[in-house]
């Protein structure tokens, strides 16, 4: 019945969005200054229809209704009630509703927020961003509807993958997905902005609180994913250069390059015609994100479900929707030349633009990473495979040039700058940085000439962002932001480099040494949870300074469905993780335990959550 | 009394030299099988995978060391064998020579974009 119900509901927003694109055509040449009280009306029911679908659907797994296709395949009656809430999204239809809520909603806010602005601009926006939502509707609705049914009814369902009943993981893909679709808006209202003619100072001012919107939401979804791969997995990285990643990391990059240039436009009315591209781009990369996820072309450790049909579908409808942002550009994108003038070598401009210049290399290394053995197989039939030595080495070598350059970008003027004949600050600040890097190596075995150099950069970068703290030209948030960025390259870099970890067999109370610590294997216990089965190991950690650590890793034995997945035990405090998983191997005699220490993890965290923070006191203060 | 100094002397530097080989040989075998995918696996390299697959190949490289061949040796051995698929980290060759250079020419044309867009002013 529920369902049912569910199901009409996405069939009238689907009436809707056609009412409110052919409405919206008819009235954009209104001179009027009031927004259109129909449309208004039809969004507002359109967004109380998906509402009350993703309700439909939220009450079917709460509920437990196995005749709903989709809560059988994904829950179980005996999973925790947290999860069968977040199950909803945990499965390929579910988040592809949630995706759908969060577009309408999105909209909505968005005509809230633009009250006093252009109507024409406005109806552009919505149609564009309806064109966006009927094509998500059609895509759930034809090849992936939610609310399908079973008969007869089963008794039980088939359960949730275990691994993905974890607290972080329930909440990252509302998170990421926040990020992803806000950049759709930023997508639909840069057209409206070309047709209309309106792409500047004016325009980058309204639009640069979604841009810094969605980026906090798609670098805190980035965060919560990767803290689930680093204790859910167990093998304490926390980026593998896995397909799936560099899907969600490519539109960061993209929208951390228009983060900036936004403010290029707003301040100087310049860069328009990239400002629309970056715009277009970001959007694409989120949309592509999905189709690489969901197409199951990737060979990922994420990949759960999928289905090549779905994939098609989401690959057209893309390709649609590019080829009609190339068509606005073409016929509307007023001619550059006449606009555009040089900037000058010392100013922000150029600082902006340079970010970008190493924001868009980073994107291809990964774009091209990704996407490139796909297309050789499809033309060659040979397969490769491109993983984390790829990455890091056409990306570590850039870092040591755009640290430099980050570290002097923010101090830079807007329009022209005079170069110091000499600085002495910053000569002090290079030579602390040197001297920093120096101790650092000498009290550590490993000593490459590149990572100190690289060590070096990124200090000095540390150093200058402190040093910006004290300058009354930047803004806090940007003061804060690009802190806590160089905090986090300098604890990659520090935990990249001095992370020590142990891998071996052990039969219990077996007593191994490792550099300067004694790893002890004392006992394993049974227990027996709700929904899973436990083998819980005693582990003893003895140091140089015999300081005792004590783990308790677990190994669980879940019942719906049959999987055993392994649960690391780290012990964090504020200079290092330590953390030990273990694996049956065989005979419940021998595990594979793998011991590790990673100094400042913490860190990597807390410098991400600040430069989310960073990004919201920007949302706060422009929202104003 | 001195010929027993220098016995007990070439003991602990054998102790040792065998020590460091030791450790050595596992730094060698994490190395090579962090490079390598674990082919029944989803993502996983042969260090991080405990299937049976993992744990053959991870026999097979302590094997090859011990025969002496060298990182590069293993690899082509296991390319052969199961194509360029199970290696991380792809070689330049005909089939990646884009995929090395697309980024790199990407960087200089961006570079040429923005010296052509900059002026200077003294």
């Amino acid at each position: 019945m529920i369902s049912h119900l569910g199901s009409y509901s996405l069939i009238f927003c689907t009436i809707f969005a056609f009412l409110i694109i052919l409405q919206s055509a008819k009235l954009i040449g209104n001179q009027s200054k009031i927004f259109p009280k129909k449309i208004y009306t039809i969004i507002t029911l359109q967004l109380f229809f998906v509402i009350f679908s993703f309700s439909c659907l939220l009450i079917a797994f709460v509920s437990s209704d196995f005749s709903n296709i989709t809560v059988y395949n994904n829950s179980h009656t005996e999973k925790p009630f947290f999860y069968k809430i977040s199950g909803v999204w945990g499965n390929h239809e579910g988040s592809l509703l949630l995706w759908l809520l969060v577009l309408v909603l999105f909209l909505f806010l968005f005509i809230l927020d633009t009250k006093n602005y252009d109507n024409k601009y406005k109806l552009l926006t919505v149609i564009f961003q309806e064109i966006i939502i009927l094509g998500f509707l059609l895509f759930i609705i034809i090849t992936s509807n939610p609310f399908d049914y079973i008969f007869p009814v089963p008794l039980e369902g088939l359960g949730l993958n275990p691994i993905l009943q974890d607290p972080a993981l329930a909440i990252h893909p509302p998170i990421l997905y926040i990020g992803y679709v806000g950049t759709s808006l930023i997508f639909s209202s840069s057209l409206a902005a070309v047709i209309n003619n309106t792409v500047n100072s004016e325009w980058a001012k309204q639009i640069k609180k979604w841009v810094f919107l969605s980026w906090i939401f798609l670098t805190l979804g980035i965060m919560l994913g990767s803290i689930w791969a680093y204790y859910e997995l167990g093998w304490g990285g926390f980026w593998f250069w896995d397909p799936v990643e560099n899907v969600s990391l490519m539109p960061w990059f993209c929208l951390t390059a228009l983060l900036h240039t936004i403010l290029v436009l707003e301040k100087r009315n310049a860069l328009k015609n990239w400002t629309i591209v970056l715009s277009i781009a970001t959007f694409s990369l989120s949309m592509s994100g999905t189709f690489l996820v969901r197409s199951g072309i990737l060979n990922s450790i994420h990949t759960f479900a999928n289905d090549p049909s779905r994939g098609v579908f989401i690959l057209t409808f893309l390709f649609f929707l590019i080829f009609l942002a190339i068509i606005v550009l073409f016929i509307y994108s007023e001619n550059d030349k006449k606009t555009s003038n040089n900037f000058n070598i010392l100013s922000k401009e150029t600082a902006v633009l340079v970010n970008n210049w190493f924001m868009m290399y980073f994107l291809s290394v990964v774009l091209i990473g990704t996407i490139y053995p796909i297309f050789l197989e499809v033309f060659t039939n040979e397969k490769i495979s491109v993983g984390p030595p790829f990455y890091q080495k056409l990306m570590i070598p850039f870092l040591i040039p755009f640290f430099i350059f980050m570290s002097f970008g923010p101090r830079v003027k807007w329009i022209n700058d005079k170069l110091k004949k000499i600085n002495y600050t910053q000569i002090i600040v290079f030579i602390s940085s040197l001297i920093i890097a120096y101790i650092i190596f000498t009290n550590s075995s490993v000593s490459y000439l590149f990572s100190s150099f690289l060590i070096a950069a990124s200090i000095f970068l540390v150093l200058n962002s402190l040093r910006d703290f004290f300058s009354k030209s930047i803004q806090i948030p940007q003061k804060i932001s690009h802190f806590s960025f160089s905090i986090l390259i300098l604890s990659i870099l520090l935990n990249g480099i001095y992370s020590e970890e142990f891998n071996s067999n052990m039969k219990v109370g077996d007593e191994l040494k490792f550099i300067d610590k004694t790893i002890k294997f004392k006992g394993i216990n049974f227990d027996e949870k709700d929904n899973y089965k436990l083998l819980r190991g005693d582990f003893e950690v003895i140091d140089s300074g015999k300081n005792t650590l004590n783990f308790n890793p677990e190994i669980r034995i879940y019942n719906q469905p049959v999987i055993s997945t392994s649960e690391a035990d780290i012990k964090t405090n504020l200079f290092n993780d330590n953390f030990i998983v273990f694996t049956l191997l065989k005979d419940n005699e021998i595990f594979n335990v793998r011991y590790q220490h990673k100094p400042f993890m913490i860190w990597i965290w807390i410098s991400i959550i600040m430069l989310a923070f960073g990004g919201t006191l920007a949302v706060i203060k422009y929202g104003k | 009394m001195n010929n027993k100094f220098n016995i007990v002397y070439l003991l602990i530097f054998f102790i040792f030299i065998n020590y460091s080989f030791a450790d050595e040989k596992i730094k060698r075998i994490d190395k090579v099988s962090k490079n390598l995918r674990c082919l029944i696996c989803q993502g996983q390299s042969v260090y991080d995978s405990q299937s049976e697959f993992a744990l053959s190949i991870r026999d097979l490289i302590i094997k090859k060391i011990d025969e002496g061949q060298t990182d590069e040796e293993i690899y082509d051995y296991l390319k052969v064998k199961y194509g360029d698929w199970i290696i991380y980290d792809p070689k330049l060759d005909k089939n990646t020579i884009l995929l090395w250079s697309i980024p790199l020419i990407l960087f200089i044309f961006g570079g040429l974009l923005i010296f052509r867009k900059v002026i200077i002013i003294k």
